[in-house]
């Protein structure tokens, strides 16, 4: 026990101290804009990856409905803002709930009719679709153009800055409330059910698992986040549009999660900062010359991935800390992922 | 009324024929090696891309460039499944749907390469024009593409029941275990069950191309609505395919008819989800 609360301890020590880094980032990147906008994108799907991780990771849901909670939240803080100028500030937390009010009236009727595994995904994914479709005809709301945001006040009121460097630090307290959320959810009962009925749904309801309710809980945390992260995705762009309910995004979200490593709090958010950086990188470096080439190289190494580190990346990872350790002669500790099978 | 509802059947019946088609590849890839291809609609969009360069090359009309589309995209196939799908075989699905995610990536990023990403169309088919039956108009390319779509989904029913690598196929669906004892080479029929899901898209993309063009997110709508198809017909039965094809044809065009040609995508959902909250296994499904 005493351990355990020790290696605890030391990861949250080193997490910290990726976190303190990632704080100064704007400090080194600040004075190139193109850098700050990498930087914060890559944070935007740190975010929504270690939020997912909640309802896809530790609960086996394979959620692919992220992009329609981000265009909800996108549309409320900006509806909020432009009819009624209400800052974004509170804008935002009224998304997040609409976002997550959402996600339950959909997942409350799916959950209870026990549709799981691939047909989850599959449905969610429809989702993006049709709210995509019923902002494009919905007049008052949405339509084919642009809106941009309007609202008077301050920048601040308004959270409307000249600088990607407020959104970073923004997103970077999402990310940390994410990832304690993450923690603290696998050490709570909710997190334990959640594991047990994404390892065997039948068998967690014998023994006595609330399924649905585990997993509405599960999906409501992970839409509230989506949906604070899309206000802050309309205020960065300034306008919203109904390709903001965007497959690719949802894909790409779970994508993370899985190649982050199921469960794994860290996960998700680290991958963010490799797939990311990597796909900007390469599109920097050849986007130049031939448009798609980049995504060509994304994907293969995604390819690869898939099929050469079957657990996702984050085991990987452990496993070279465990080789460090026990060259410097620490004893080994097994590696887990949640529903490696 | 009555004219514009008739009219509206009439469309959904031959364009829901060929969504059966659509489906068909993705139906045998899911059901016989229980592989989720989240890539199909690629595949589709994929096959619809090379027909148009085929068509333009060789100033082929659209109606002829199976002939050699349906053995490339059969070799493309193969090779994808030897190289990607084999090895995530028997591991949790979740990495299947990494992988074809990530090949679906690289085949919309190969079309934005090889096509520059804009739209494409052939020109005029020989199968272009229509028929008039009293106040009903029947295009051409989508009767005879409809028609093409029977005799394919057919002649595929009649590939599974009646030759040997079709009951292999068969077997292997319903038990690989005992099909394995049985002297059923589990890769080799896997590898064929891909190739020709594969071979499938490319006579699906030869009609399709026939009077409508491509884009890069084609792929997306293809396979949301393959996924649709086959989640209201279930898996096993190909006159279910056909006839779950239909209803989303029918339900399209009535849609399409009567409110607004923006709705078609919210309809083909509307009909998935209320099928997976209401019949989970499909409406005609074997299992």
């Amino acid at each position: 026990m005493n351990k355990s609360k020790r290696i605890l301890s030391g990861r949250n020590l080193a997490g910290s101290i990726v976190l303190a880094a990632a704080a100064l980032v704007p400090l080194v990147l600040g004075h190139s804009q193109y850098n700050m906008i990498l930087a914060t994108t890559v944070m935007l799907y740190a975010v929504l990856a270690t939020a997912w991780n909640i309802i896809g990771g530790i609960g086996g849901q394979f959620d692919l409905a992220a992009g329609a909670y981000v265009g909800l939240g996108a549309f409320v803080t900006g509806t909020l803002l432009t009819r009624w100028n209400i800052t974004p500030w509170l804008g935002m937390l009224v998304a997040g709930a609409v976002a997550a009010l959402f996600a339950a009236s959909v997942g409350f009727p799916l959950f209870g009719f026990k549709i799981r595994d691939l047909w989850y995904s599959l449905s969610s994914s429809a989702l993006v679709e049709v709210l995509r479709v019923v902002f494009l005809m919905w007049a008052a709301v949405g339509g084919p153009t642009e809106r941009y945001l309007g609202g008077s006040g301050s920048q601040l009121y308004r959270m409307r800055f000249g600088t990607y460097i407020p959104y970073y630090y923004l997103l970077l307290v999402m990310l940390v409330i994410s990832l304690v959320l993450v923690n603290r959810i696998r050490q709570s009962k909710l997190g334990f059910s959640l594991l047990a009925l994404g390892e065997d749904e039948d068998a967690a309801e014998v023994l006595g698992v609330n399924v649905r309710a585990s997993k509405l809980k599960a999906l409501m945390i992970y839409a509230f986040i989506a949906g604070m992260v899309g206000g802050i995705y309309a205020c960065i762009y300034g306008y919203i549009h109904p390709s903001f309910f965007a497959t690719d995004l949802s894909m790409e979200v779970a994508i993370l999660g899985i190649v982050g490593g199921l469960g794994i709090t860290w996960g998700p958010a680290t991958a963010a900062l490799i797939f990311v950086s990597m796909r900007e990188f390469l599109r920097a470096r050849l986007g130049g010359e031939m448009a798609g080439l980049y995504l060509v190289v994304y994907a293969i190494v995604l390819i690869l991935v898939a099929l050469y580190q079957p657990l996702g990346l984050a085991p990987l990872a452990m496993r070279g800390i465990e080789r460090l350790k026990s060259m410097m002669g620490v004893k080994q500790r097994g590696i887990t992922s949640a529903h490696g099978k | 009324m009555i004219e514009t509802t008739v009219q509206a059947i009439i469309t959904g019946v031959m364009m829901g024929a060929i969504y059966a088609l659509i489906a068909l590849g993705l139906s045998i890839i899911f059901g016989v090696m229980n592989v989720v291809n989240f890539a199909h609609g690629d595949f589709v969009m994929f096959s619809m891309y090379l027909t148009f360069t085929i068509g333009t090359l060789l100033v082929w009309d659209s109606v002829q460039t199976p002939l050699l589309t349906v053995p490339i995209m059969f070799v493309f196939g193969l090779l994808i499944y030897y190289l990607i799908i084999d090895r995530t075989l028997g591991q949790f699905w979740v990495m299947q749907f990494a992988a074809t995610v990530g090949l679906q990536i690289l085949m919309r990023s190969a079309a934005l390469i090889i096509w520059k990403g804009q739209p494409r169309a052939l020109q005029y088919s020989i199968i272009q024009g229509s028929i008039h039956i009293g106040p009903f108009t029947i295009l051409t390319s989508r009767l005879v593409a409809a028609a093409v779509s029977l005799i394919v989904i057919g002649g595929m029913a009649l590939f599974l029941n009646k030759t040997w690598a079709g009951a292999a196929m068969r077997a292997a669906s319903d038990d690989l275990g005992a099909a394995s004892l049985m002297g059923v080479n589990r890769r080799r029929t896997y590898g064929l069950t891909f190739a020709i899901g594969s071979s499938l898209t490319a006579v699906a993309a030869a009609l399709l191309m026939s009077f409508q063009q491509i884009d890069p997110t084609g792929g997306m709508r293809f396979g949301l609505l393959s996924w649709c198809v086959l989640a209201l017909a279930g898996l096993g039965s190909l006159p279910g395919l056909l006839a779950a094809g239909i209803i989303v044809g029918i339900t399209e065009s009535l849609a399409v008819s009567f409110y607004d040609p923006r709705i078609r995508p919210l309809a083909i959902y509307a009909i998935f989800i209320l099928v997976l909250w209401l019949r989970p296994k499909g409406l005609f499904g074997r299992r």
